[in-house]
């Protein structure tokens, strides 16, 4: 072996035992949790801003019934109906009942717009969109669940809970209301160490409804998307 | 104070209607010095008796079960109180004021456009129907086949149609018609109510529409009723000033129900009750697919110079409640 061969050999032997420490000191960093705060935080407090989508509501016809039959319809004009996407607020509070697993209590209010597109008059009145703004409020209960280490800087966490729907029509003339069912994900991401303290929460997922403003019975999805400043004490 | 009302459905064409509106659908009314007071019964069941008499097709036995079909269909609206009795076949004839309701045949040559018509003896204090009678005309062929006589009018659709007279409501303008050599004819509607019939042979009209159950609940609902369905009032102007006769429509996009009204002053107003609560498009059009005197008194001015609009917002109709200071704007033609 020449010298040139020796010293490439311990240049690798070198590397070798270099990457091996330093997957070895990755294992022992892995090993080592995250460091715990003294007391255990207890509260989670969080408010921010909610996106809700909108669902269509199909085409209602106002129809006539014809002279001399009932084979052809007379429609006297058509509207194309739908609910708005919108975004709202949300404020939640939670108790830790371990550092993984969160029970809150929230409270979403957003002002979809219900818009009608009135068109097809056999009258000719011109097509026309018309709209109705609705106040809507989700008091739920969820349950907030992070895996693996809880007190990483940033946490993903599952959710999934259920909640009342209530919705007011303009001037709260008119109350729709029903059942809600949401499940998502999303991370948290603490300003500080020891997952307490200021944190950034988002999470994405949907919503199920059964109830409140709608043209049909039976459920709708729709998605959910928020981001909240949390304070976890 | 009795005083004698008629009110008359036609064939192709109506006539008068001596009567005060006194709301949506219309309902019947009479004055009763400022005020107006719907035309309604106070005691039930109504007592009516039909005249024995046959027409070519139709037997007074045939007759008198479509008139009791058509009572019962009034009866079956839900939330309302009404109740009639068949009391028995009678020689007397419709038309004459002898203190019963009764319900039969007249040939009326001379109103070779009407097919039936309704006449009321009433309390001008309260608006009390003390007596009603409807005649049939035999100058027109009629039928009470379960599936329409072809080439006859239906017995029961026209009996529905007077019935709701009896009961007091006046013409809906819920329809499409369109001139024709010797008068009107109906493209569509979507009220028993409407004061042109259809043609021969159809009988869609035995079953009553939204417009139609609106009117009569709204004279005679119960408490339930006034608990469970909504109204809508507001006006409707033309270059800020109201338009009197004007037809709103109430359209529910949810029940694709349709119910109509009109404006029954200078001031524009309207009100449209016996409305499910949700949410409703407005549409204000001129009364141009009837003769107005079917609608109104000829002393009634009704403006027809506007152009077909929707209002400008959706109208959530509360539960048990109104929906109020609704301003349909509309443009001159």
């Amino acid at each position: 072996m020449t010298a040139a061969a020796l010293r490439r050999r311990a240049c690798a032997i070198a590397a070798l035992s270099v990457g091996m420490l330093v997957v070895a000191g990755e294992q022992a960093a892995a090993q080592v949790p995250a460091p715990m705060p003294a007391r255990p935080a207890r509260f989670e407090v969080g408010g921010g801003g909610i996106f809700v989508g909108g669902y269509d509501l199909g085409t209602s016809t106002a129809e006539l019934t014809p002279n001399g039959g009932t084979s052809n319809s007379f429609t006297l004009f058509t509207t194309d109906n739908e609910v708005r996407p919108v975004f709202g607020l949300q404020a939640r509070i939670g108790v830790l009942l371990s550092s993984a697993l969160v029970v809150e209590a929230g409270l979403r209010f957003a002002r979809p717009v219900y818009e009608v597109r009135a068109s097809g008059d056999t009258e000719g009145a011109p097509a026309t969109t018309i709209e109705d703004t609705m106040s809507q409020y989700v008091f739920d209960g969820s349950v907030v669940w992070t895996p693996g280490n809880p007190y990483r800087r940033l946490s993903p966490f599952v959710f999934g809970g259920a909640g009342y729907l209530r919705e007011l029509h303009e001037e709260d003339a008119l109350v729709d209301d029903g059942f809600e069912y949401h499940a998502g994900a999303g991370v948290r991401w603490w300003f500080g160490e020891g997952a307490r303290g200021l944190g950034l929460r988002a999470e994405g997922g949907f919503s199920i409804r059964d109830g409140g403003f709608d043209f049909e019975d039976g459920m709708r999805l729709v998605p959910i998307a928020s981001g909240t400043l949390v304070y976890r004490f | 104070m009795r005083r004698r009302l008629q009110i008359v459905a036609g064939a192709a064409l109506a006539l008068a209607v001596c009567a005060v509106p006194v709301g949506a659908y219309l309902k019947l009314g009479t004055r009763v010095g400022t005020r107006t007071e719907s035309l309604r019964w106070r005691q039930f069941p109504i007592r009516y008796f039909v005249t024995d008499a046959s027409v070519p097709g139709v037997t007074s036995q045939q007759f008198q079960g479509a008139v009791t079909r058509a009572f019962t269909t009034w009866q079956a609206v839900e939330n309302t109180e009404t109740s009639s009795t068949f009391v028995g076949f009678v020689q007397a004839r419709p038309f004459v004021e002898d203190g019963a309701n009764v319900i039969g045949y007249l040939s009326q040559p001379g109103q070779d456009r009407t097919l039936a018509a309704t006449t009321f003896t009433v309390d001008e204090t309260d608006g009390r129907i003390l007596e009603s009678d409807i005649y049939f005309n035999t100058i027109f062929p009629w039928s009470t086949s379960e599936a329409g006589g072809a080439d006859r009018y239906d017995v029961e659709s026209i009996a529905l149609h007077e019935i709701g007279h009896l009961l007091g409501l006046s013409h809906s303008a819920l329809g499409e018609s369109e001139l024709t050599g010797g008068g009107r004819r109906v493209i569509a509607a979507e009220s028993v109510m409407f004061p042109i019939a259809f043609t021969r042979g159809n009988i869609s009209d035995r079953e009553l529409r939204a417009d139609d159950i609106a009117g009569i609940s709204d004279i005679y609902g119960t408490t339930t009723f006034s608990r469970e369905f909504g109204s809508i009032s507001g006006r409707v102007t033309k270059s800020g000033s109201g338009v009197q006769g004007a037809h709103v429509v109430a359209f529910n996009p949810r029940s694709g129900a349709l119910v109509g009204g009109f404006t029954l002053n200078e001031n524009g107003d309207f009100v449209i009750a016996g409305l499910e609560p949700g949410p409703h498009v407005l549409r204000a059009e001129p009364l141009d697919d009837g003769d107005t005197n079917s609608f109104f008194d000829d002393d009634f001015d009704v403006d027809v110079d506007f152009r077909v609009a929707f209002y400008e917002k959706v109208v959530a109709v509360p539960r048990g409640g109104g929906a109020r200071n609704v301003e349909i704007k509309v443009l001159p033609k």
